[in-house]
């Protein structure tokens, strides 16, 4: 007996109008240096200005550079930093949660320690005390979100396959004599899929908001490169001249924030009903 | 559809019964009770009257509707059902919709429902006090509330001190009995109990159901019990409504219901409650399947699978009538009421009843022996399994009862390899390999042991095919090209079954994949862990069936653990009784289930509900 579930409720406008936010900026990201070939140079002779001035539509910043065609250039590094952060804490969080949940014993003590301890350090705090220490620089600030963002998906992908590792079927499996590894692929990560995507995206729009934080604060990427985060702390000195300076990158990383945020959530609770309806 | 306007001498609502402590106007009365899901209908014309002080026990398999009829009737029908009929509640009309003002003052005042599962309905943060506190009527001042909690609580059996406990404090009769307190606390005039005693153990369900039964007997309440368990309906009910795909088949006494079937679908749902008296060859069991109550068109649900059946059956549907016409209680919707005084039950084959009602005595020939088992959990006082000796031979039935928490469950997860014991052995004498023990990681030889576990609705993963997940077994098996149809095949399943999902077989389907999966690395030892205990009975019986017909063919030893009774009975040879973790008594099925010599074994076989 089959019991069909109600229909899928139609797509939200707003999950309509992040996706196409988001394909906007990936296209950005992608044709950075097409779309704005000129957002570096420097017209110093002209300094800044307001909107709608000699052509620039959103003004210029203290450099003279064209303040939209920076935060077209900037995209890559708003979307390409963040992705990584999620997908490399998320890999670290796969392979150490699913050794953790799956073989126990001392190893999930020791990685269970491993996420205690970072979790409980203030993440951002740390990130800026080694990335000053390291001597900053974009990757290098990258690759220490992923490890400082790794205990969350490490935690979630453990008590993901404990769960599911204490199922009948699993067990069947196991006194089958079916190899532990080959039980982790085929079995329990696919029914780890929901969370580990939904944990993604959100790791995503943190990943934003931490990149362009530390960028903010002059750590992360080098001086005078086209990146949100520093434009809006460029722009914030020039706020009387030229409010959009800073307005326009700030409402970008907000935009994108919540476009990756709500698009996550819809995934996760679509992607949670086609496992729950099989 | 409303049935209310068919024959009124066939009535039994006409209070004219005999018992004349029973009010006149029913307390409960549903007319044309109906609802419907997304998909159709789930409740297809129900008439049910329940009086004051009596208990009406609602009897039916997974799929009869019977827990949607039990939403509707307390006023919580979940979203997306529509119901559509008429309650009336001591005569006043009481609306469907759940969210109706009257509902607020009725539910949980007047109507009251107990649920099945007391680790789950009592809130885990809250004091046991609080909770039946939350129940009472009124707004009672706090030393009021203090002693009126009391008084309920010694009127459930419980300490006054259980007030300030948590659940997680409580065993889980405890708990079932704080939620009867709580259940109480408004003094409700009718008690639904839906399943109360099916997640308690044998000996605990007998106390829950003599309190509930007291309960109702000082407060003149009535009852209306929903149960899965003939035994129990037969032994605590005044009444008893029969229910398949959505409809009331049958209606009447416990003991015309049971004893003198009227409609076939009964007939032969008691024919499969397995006796805990005797073991059966082969036990009866219903062809077919029970049908969406949507499915089932203008004639009678169970025509499909009744060899009774007319063509007439199938074009038309019978109102419930009265089979013999001086007794209006006991009503059935047959069209061949009056013909069938005694329905004939088919007997099981008889040429395979002699082979395999012949108990195995001991060969020479072991397939496991299990010497001085000890598993002990870490932070518990006392080993899960404490010194236990086992010995199951070539083609042998060893059954294991026990209660929760006597250690059968850790017990065969041991002997399959899932769990690795503290100390002592497990050993397979017939494989070539011996082991056990904890050498090396593997402690589990596919070919020795294999085990089948008890929910059938976890036990193959949803995302692969039934030939996916036997194609596997196969492999792992070391038998990558045979065909996973043939194991199909050995359970009694189709072999078109390979293509399909887990979630479009039934449960009982569903548990013979389980065994078929199992049966792949040709283990010469099937632990079945309560295998059968999520089944409905008729669906039970086949499996059971089948799990004999296994053991013959491929002389397969089977370690069977289980809390039941009768089913143990059916199953065993030999019977191990574990209590606490040690086997308390063992020998002989016949020996030990009629003869007990052990205190705890006596107990045990007191409280089976049919020894009421």
């Amino acid at each position: 007996m089959t019991r069909r579930l109600p229909r899928m409720p139609r797509t939200p406008l707003t999950v309509l109008l992040s996706a196409v936010f988001l394909a906007v900026a990936v296209l950005c990201a992608l044709a950075g240096p097409l779309l704005a070939p000129h957002a570096l140079d420097q017209d110093l002779y002209l300094g800044t200005v307001g909107a709608g001035v000699e052509g620039h539509l959103s003004g210029t910043d203290a450099l003279g550079r064209d303040v939209l065609s920076l935060a077209v250039l900037g995209t890559r590094s708003a979307l390409l930093g963040p992705v990584l952060v999620a997908c490399g804490s998320m890999l670290l969080g796969l392979l150490l949660g699913t050794l953790a949940g799956f073989r126990g014993g001392w190893l999930d003590t020791v990685v269970g320690r491993y996420a205690d301890l970072l979790l409980a350090l203030p993440a951002v705090l740390l990130a800026m005390v080694v990335v000053g220490m390291l001597g900053g620089g974009y990757w290098v600030t990258v690759l220490v979100l992923v490890v400082l963002f790794s205990p969350t998906d490490v935690r979630l992908v453990r008590a993901a396959v404990m769960e599911q590792a204490a199922r009948p079927y699993i067990e069947s499996a196991r006194v089958l004599g079916i190899r532990p590894g080959r039980i982790m692929v085929r079995h329990v990560l696919p029914n780890t899929v929901p969370i580990v995507v939904a944990n993604l995206l959100l790791n995503t729009a943190f990943a934003m908001v931490a990149l362009s934080s530390l960028s903010y604060l002059g750590l992360g990427v080098a001086p005078g490169a086209a990146d949100w985060g520093r434009q809006l702390a460029d722009g914030q000195r020039i706020m009387v001249d030229n409010p959009l300076a800073a307005i326009l990158p700030g409402v970008l990383i907000i935009l994108a924030a919540t476009s990756v945020n709500l698009l996550g959530d819809w995934l996760a609770e679509r992607l949670d009903r086609k496992v729950a309806t099989r | 559809m409303s049935r209310a306007d068919h024959d009124p001498s066939a009535r039994a609502t006409t209070p004219t019964a005999p018992s004349a402590v029973l009010a006149a106007v029913p307390l409960l009365s549903v007319r044309g009770l109906r609802v419907d899901g997304p998909a159709g209908a789930i409740v297809a014309g129900v008439d049910l009257d329940v009086r004051r002080g009596e208990t009406l026990a609602l009897v039916g398999e997974s799929g009869s509707g019977k827990s949607m009829t039990v939403k509707a009737l307390s006023g919580l029908l979940p979203a997306g059902v529509r119901a559509t009929g008429t309650l009336e509640l001591d005569g006043e009309p009481l609306p469907l919709d759940p969210a109706a003002r009257p509902w607020r003052t009725v539910r949980g005042n007047r109507v009251a429902l107990l649920l099945q599962d007391p680790f789950t309905s009592l809130s885990p943060v809250h004091t046991c006090g609080a909770q039946i506190g939350w129940a009472l009527p009124g707004k009672p001042s706090r030393a009021e509330r203090a002693k009126r909690v009391a008084a309920l609580l010694a009127e459930v059996g419980l300490a006054p001190d259980t007030a300030d406990r948590y659940p997680h404090q409580l065993s889980g009769g405890m708990r079932q009995r704080v939620a009867i307190a709580a259940v109480l606390a408004a003094d409700p005039d009718l008690l639904i109990a839906d399943e109360p005693t099916t997640a308690l153990d044998a000996t605990t369900q007998h106390e829950v159901l003599e309190l509930i039964a007291r309960l109702q007997r000082e407060r003149r309440m009535a009852v209306v019990l929903i149960t899965h368990d003939l035994g129990l309906a037969r032994s605590r009910a005044d009444r008893i409504g029969v229910m398949y795909a959505g409809r009331l088949v049958e209606t009447g006494t416990g003991a015309q219901v049971l004893d003198a079937p009227a409609h076939p679908y009964t007939a032969r749902l008691a024919a499969c409650e397995p006796p805990l008296d005797r073991r059966l060859p082969l036990l009866p069991t219903i062809p077919g399947q029970v049908p969406a109550a949507h499915a089932v068109g203008a004639g009678c649900a169970f025509a499909d699978r009744c060899e009774l059946a007319l063509p007439d059956c199938r074009s038309r549907y019978s109102p419930l009538l009265a089979p013999a016409p001086d007794d209006a209680e006991h009503l059935a919707a047959c069209l061949r009421i009056g013909e069938s005084a005694a329905l004939p039950v088919p007997a099981p084959e008889a040429a395979q009843a002699s082979e395999a009602a012949a108990p195995r005595t001991g060969g020479a020939e072991p397939a496991l022996l299990v010497t001085g088992l000890v598993k002990r959990f870490p932070r518990t006082d006392r080993p899960a399994v404490d010194a236990v000796d086992l010995r199951l031979e070539r083609g042998e039935a060893v059954v294991v009862l026990g209660q929760s928490g006597s250690g059968k469950t850790t017990l065969a997860r041991c002997v399959v390899g899932l769990e690795r014991p503290d100390a002592g052995t497990v050993a397979f004498p017939l494989s070539e390999r011996d082991g056990g023990g904890p050498r090396g990681r593997r402690t589990t030889d596919p070919g020795r042991v294999q085990i089948v576990f008890q929910d059938p609705y976890s036990a193959l993963n949803p995302g692969h095919s039934i030939g996916t997940t036997l194609r596997e077994a196969l492999r792992a098996a070391g038998r990558p090209d045979e065909d996973p149809a043939d194991l199909l095949e050995l359970v009694g399943l189709p072999r078109e079954y390979v293509t399909r999902r887990p979630r479009r077989l039934s449960g009982g389907e569903r548990q013979r994949v389980a065994i078929a999966r199992a049966l792949a690395p040709r283990p010469g030892v099937l632990v079945c862990d309560e295998a059968v205990s999520a089944l409905d009975v008729s669906v039970q019986a086949g499996v059971l069936n089948l799990l004999a017909r296994l053991r013959r063919e491929l002389d397969l030893s089977i370690l069977f653990i289980t809390h039941d009774l009768a089913i143990a009975r059916q199953v065993a040879d030999r019977v191990h009784v574990m209590h606490r973790g040690r086997v308390v008594e063992h020998g002989p099925a016949d020996a030990v289930l009629t003869a007990p010599a052990h205190p705890y074994t006596r107990q045990l076989l007191a409280s089976a509900p049919a020894a009421h």
